[in-house]
């Protein structure tokens, strides 16, 4: 598994596509607390657990179904303690998530203004 | 050389940008980018004016396109750039128009951005990495960071160098220091 990570706007899913040559039937760009594993890359990580009371759980419930599959995540740890505490349980749970993931993963690229910069 | 810079605010990226325009050497134009709103950006603009004293620079003012610099400057000489985000905010939200949002002028601004990138023989772009935060903004706020994220990208894929600063420490990600 490949964890992309980086702020928003950063190309992550730019880098993704040309990296791994996904076209757009490889992508789920998540909305809610489901995710399609079925696809080869998962977008927009932190939407999801916005969505989900336990997406640490849900992953690893899912576990063999991304061990090969690129997840991309949004960096929304570096501002202020959030006022309201559904915005802090969700910086937590994404936080906690990504750092699940970024133990399981084989590669950890993070993504700073289209270029990427490799942590693991 | 070509510079893009970035990173959070009060980190020291205004003052490595400096220290590389010295370093380039020859002629040295600081680009004054913000618009004073009032008594706090004027005392934020004299403390950056005394901050660059005796480092040579002179100070071309350009608040939207960046391509009217070379009106007067040598294009030849080394151009510091602080901020690129005040220019695209400028050019998104116009004083004269009330803040009202203009997509097309921040897109006229990150054109010119880029163009003068490619013309000037050195050049530093400074710009602030606000891209890391669990806030829901509104959508003129998301609409600004991702006016600065598109053009932040466009920068650091045309200059030579790309570097974020934190603590003061210039992370590498593309490019030489010198």
């Amino acid at each position: 598994m490949v964890l992309i990570i980086g702020g928003a706007y950063q190309g992550k899913l730019d880098y993704a596509r040309a990296a791994f040559r996904l076209c757009d039937e490889d992508i789920f760009t998540c909305t809610g607390g489901e995710i399609d594993f079925s696809r080869r890359c998962i977008h927009r990580i932190e939407e999801f657990v916005f969505s989900c009371p336990d997406a640490l759980g849900y992953f690893k419930a899912h576990r063999e179904e991304w061990e090969d599959s690129i997840l991309i995540c949004r960096d929304i740890f570096c501002g202020v303690v959030p006022m309201g505490e559904e915005n802090r349980a969700w910086r937590r749970d994404t936080g906690r998530l990504c750092q699940y993931l970024a133990g399981e993963a084989a590669q950890v690229s993070r993504i700073f203004c289209g270029l990427e910069q490799r942590s693991k | 050389m070509t510079y893009f810079i970035s990173g959070g605010a009060k980190n020291g990226k205004s003052k490595l940008a400096q220290e590389l325009a010295v370093a380039l050497g020859g002629k040295r134009y600081y680009v004054a980018t913000m618009i004073s709103t009032g008594k706090e950006d004027d005392e934020r603009i004299r403390r950056h004016i005394a901050d660059r004293e005796g480092l040579g620079f002179e100070t071309v003012e350009c608040f939207r396109n960046i391509m009217d610099c070379l009106g007067t400057a040598d294009k030849d000489g080394v151009f510091l750039v602080d901020s690129v985000t005040a220019l695209i905010q400028n050019s998104l939200f116009p004083m004269e128009k009330n803040y009202e949002m203009d997509l097309e002028a921040a897109h006229r601004c990150a054109d010119a951005l880029v163009s003068f990138a490619g013309i000037v023989q050195h050049g530093i772009f400074v710009s602030d990495y606000i891209y890391a935060d669990a806030e829901r903004y509104s959508e003129s706020t998301e609409m600004y960071r991702k006016c600065l994220a598109d053009i932040d990208r466009r920068l650091a894929q045309a200059c030579d160098t790309v570097i974020e600063v934190s603590a003061g420490q210039a992370i590498i990600h593309k490019g030489e220091l010198l």
